[in-house]
């Protein structure tokens, strides 16, 4: 009996394995055409652009491509710009993130009450989001000129300035207007992501803590602010991305300038190829962009995975 | 299974980021070598008198967004002269045009046709995106002879013209006489104190609150010819900004540019010239000046024409060219021409016929006659490198409307070509607008500034740029 029993449970165990690998077979065959795209577009084009980084590429001087090894990496990190940029990028990121964390969550609170028009404002708050970033820096452009911009105009109407201001000529304002176009841009999509972590707050909690008499500061401080964490965490990590890649709107807005103040490191590495036309350095300045934001992305992951085993 | 889910979010994150960075990664691939390689004279010289006429061709033609209607119309007016060529007009702002053009020639996909423009011409041949024009079109040879001497040189590279002019201007010193009056002023500012002290003047009347405004912006195209304009007329003769050898003479105290740069600073923290010029670009300037809102500028001596045209504002015929302030008035005289790349001279002698007879008639004779040029001058206003064009009366008659044309031709007469046109001129300046900035807004000391400038000028000049 008992070699019967075993008998059969082999051959189910036999038989298990054989439907577990085509099981699992059939999972890698179900990924491989996704896998094939990824590898053609974007795991090909990274290769090749490390390896790019590792030979002169000077797009003056089209027969000559010597293998360097590191020296585009070292030249790009002592270069004249590289301090500056990244000390703009440090304070730009931290800015910028903080002015859409504010924005967002504020908004979502906003959004999140009992008014009346939430639905239209839902669509309306979206929009900026919706406008591509070129196209909002050109919006900003005109509306922060010194000459004709409206905001200079409304300001000036209202007797707040006596003269226009020069935003985008100024180093300490054209940094400030960066930030502001940036916020007004992705504040919106964080605005939604939040919204989306209170309505997953039971109401239960807010009810029973009103009962025993919390204010809505203490509401906000002790069940919001907590139970809304990790979407705050996964909007920290996608704006400090977002943050660390802007180029389109400095290129619109500002062109890096007044002078170099709103030089960013993604600016350039636009720069080293397009202005300086040392394609070898512009990408190796764009893998050293690239570990930045991953070694970033890394320690957010680790903090958001803390938060999962302590909830 | 999950540590390959975890190896692939790795990858495709580095993938967004890198690619995200460097979308120019598309151009990584080397310029094909049949792009680069000099083509063969033989083909070349023989081409254009093949009978090859007859042969359907078809070629794009690349501008900088300008007077684009004119330009549709010039090449229907071409392909009624050549049933057989069509051109395709592509066009890209002109603030964006070097980058997109940089980025479709490290692509391998260049255009045949496209405007060049000095500042950049060595930058395109030493990369051999462009074919010289003399080489393969020797039909365009004697138009050489009548342009002016800054308009050829600043076609040349190594010893090759590479185009033929769609335009070549000026940079010219422009005052509202209207508000020079109304402060009681009578004779246009001649040197750099005059400018500063006629300023001071219409600002304590209350005519400006910033009597000058440039357009400084990073971006914009003419800023590196409206300074150095400054700089020439603080300077007598050649070498302003370079020795013969190209080593830097301008990062010495007293030198043209120092002057330049004080000036500029001692106006800036006086409240004399426009904070925002150093984020203006040509167009607002324009709009600027047309508003009354400044009384001095220098810009491209064909914004005259936009200026002072009927209607266009309260001051519409009321803007004049003085010579350019300093003791010797020279500034910087550019040219823009019509280029084609080595995608022609693959294309064979069918498309280089057509390309030479292209380049005939949009910068040389039709008839006899200066055609395509010509009509520029006349409706817009644009200068010209063609020295016969000034005894024309229908381009006098034109210009006389908007200018003063004894004015425009000495001021031409005085132009010279940019200092240090070299691969790396353009790297150079990028990084020279910058630390003009910095010095202007007093974040750096003028000699610091100008140091700077050179020494990236010796670091880029010993590497061959």
């Amino acid at each position: 009996m008992s070699t019967t029993v075993s008998s059969a449970a082999g051959t189910a165990k036999r038989r298990g394995n054989s439907n577990g690998s085509r099981g699992s077979l059939f999972s890698y065959a179900s990924i491989t055409p996704a896998l094939l795209v990824i590898a053609l577009f974007t795991i090909y084009p990274v290769f090749y652009a490390i390896r790019i980084s590792l030979f002169q590429y000077i797009l003056t001087k089209p027969k000559s491509h010597p293998f360097i090894g590191l020296k585009n990496f070292q030249e790009v990190v002592t270069s004249y710009y590289f301090k500056d940029a990244v000390i703009n990028s440090v304070v730009y990121t931290i800015a910028a993130v903080t002015g859409v964390m504010l924005f967002g969550l504020m908004v979502a609170l906003l959004l999140n009450s009992k008014i009346r028009t939430v639905t239209l404002l839902k669509v309306l708050i979206l929009l900026p989001w919706a406008i591509p970033a070129v196209v909002a820096g050109l919006m900003w452009k005109w509306i922060l000129n010194s000459d004709f911009g409206i905001l200079n105009g409304i300001l000036y109407s209202l007797g707040v300035v006596r003269s226009y201001i020069p935003f985008l000529a100024d180093p300490v304002l054209a940094r400030l207007s960066l930030v502001l176009a940036h916020v007004w841009k992705e504040g919106p999509l964080a605005a939604i992501f939040i919204l989306a972590g209170l309505q997953l707050i039971p109401n239960e909690f807010y009810e029973a803590a009103r009962i025993d008499g919390g204010g809505s500061l203490r509401v906000f401080r002790f069940i919001t602010l907590p139970l809304l964490r990790p979407i705050l965490l996964v909007v920290l990590v996608y704006e400090t991305m977002s943050a660390i890649l802007t180029f389109d709107i400095v290129y619109v807005l500002t062109g890096g300038g007044p002078g170099d103040s709103t030089s960013l490191l993604s600016w350039f590495a636009y720069a080293e190829i397009y202005k300086f036309l040392n394609l070898g350095g512009g990408i190796a300045l764009s893998i050293i962009i690239a570990l930045i934001t991953l070694m970033l992305i890394f320690l957010y992951m680790r903090a958001l995975r803390t938060e999962d085993t302590i909830s | 299974m999950n540590r390959i889910l975890q190896v692939t979010t790795i990858l495709f994150v580095i993938a967004m980021v890198v690619s995200g960075c460097a979308t120019p990664a598309a151009p990584t691939q080397a310029p094909a070598p049949a792009a680069t390689e000099p083509p063969a004279a033989p083909a070349a010289t023989t081409a254009p008198q093949q009978p090859a006429a007859a042969e359907p061709v078809t070629m794009d033609f690349v501008v900088w967004s300008y007077g684009i209607d004119t330009i549709k119309d010039n090449i229907a007016n071409f392909e009624k002269m050549y049933p057989n060529i069509t051109i395709n007009l592509k066009d890209y702002s002109w603030l964006d045009y070097h980058d997109t053009m940089v980025a479709a020639f490290a692509a391998n996909n260049p255009p045949y046709l496209l405007y060049g423009s000095d500042h950049w011409l060595y930058e395109w041949a030493s990369a051999e995106w462009l074919a010289p024009l003399d080489q393969y079109c020797p039909n365009t040879a004697d138009y050489s002879k009548e342009l002016a001497p800054y308009a050829l040189t600043g076609m040349t590279y190594n010893g090759h013209v590479y185009g033929l002019s769609y335009y070549a201007d000026t940079t010219d010193f422009m005052y509202n006489d209207a508000l020079l009056q109304k402060a009681g002023i009578t004779v246009p500012p001649a040197s750099l104190d005059d400018i500063y002290n006629q300023a001071k003047e219409l600002k304590a009347k209350g005519v400006n609150e910033y009597p000058i405004i440039f357009a400084w912006s990073q971006k914009e195209g003419a800023f590196p010819e409206a300074w150095t304009s400054l700089v020439f007329a603080q300077h007598e003769g050649g070498n302003a900004m370079f020795d013969a050898n190209l080593n830097p003479v301008f990062n010495q105290e007293g030198s043209a540019a120092y002057q330049v740069m004080e000036w500029l600073r001692k106006v800036y923290s006086e409240g004399l010239m426009d904070p925002a010029s150093l984020s203006t670009a040509e167009i607002d300037q324009i709009k600027s000046m047309q508003a009354g809102a400044h009384t001095f500028t220098i810009a491209p001596q064909y914004n005259m024409a936009e200026l002072n045209k009927p209607g266009s504002g309260d001051f519409a015929g009321k803007f004049k060219i003085a010579l350019m302030p300093g003791p010797s008035h020279s500034d910087v005289g550019y040219a823009r021409f019509y280029a084609m790349t080595p995608k022609v001279v693959e294309g064979g002698p069918a498309y280089i016929d057509a390309a030479c007879k292209f380049m005939d008639y949009f910068g040389g004779k039709t008839d006899g006659d200066y055609k395509v040029v010509k009509r520029w001058a006349v409706e817009n206003g644009l200068g010209f490198a063609q020295l016969p064009l000034y005894q024309d009366q229908a381009v006098i008659d034109a210009f006389s409307k908007w200018g003063d044309v004894p004015t425009i031709k000495a001021q031409a007469l005085k132009a010279r070509a940019k200092e240090g046109m070299t691969p790396w001129y353009g790297s150079w300046d990028t990084f020279a607008r910058a630390e003009i900035h910095k010095g202007i807004l007093g974040e750096e000391t003028t000699m610091k500034a100008l140091q700077n400038m050179a020494d990236k000028w010796n670091e880029l000049k010993a590497s061959g740029g």
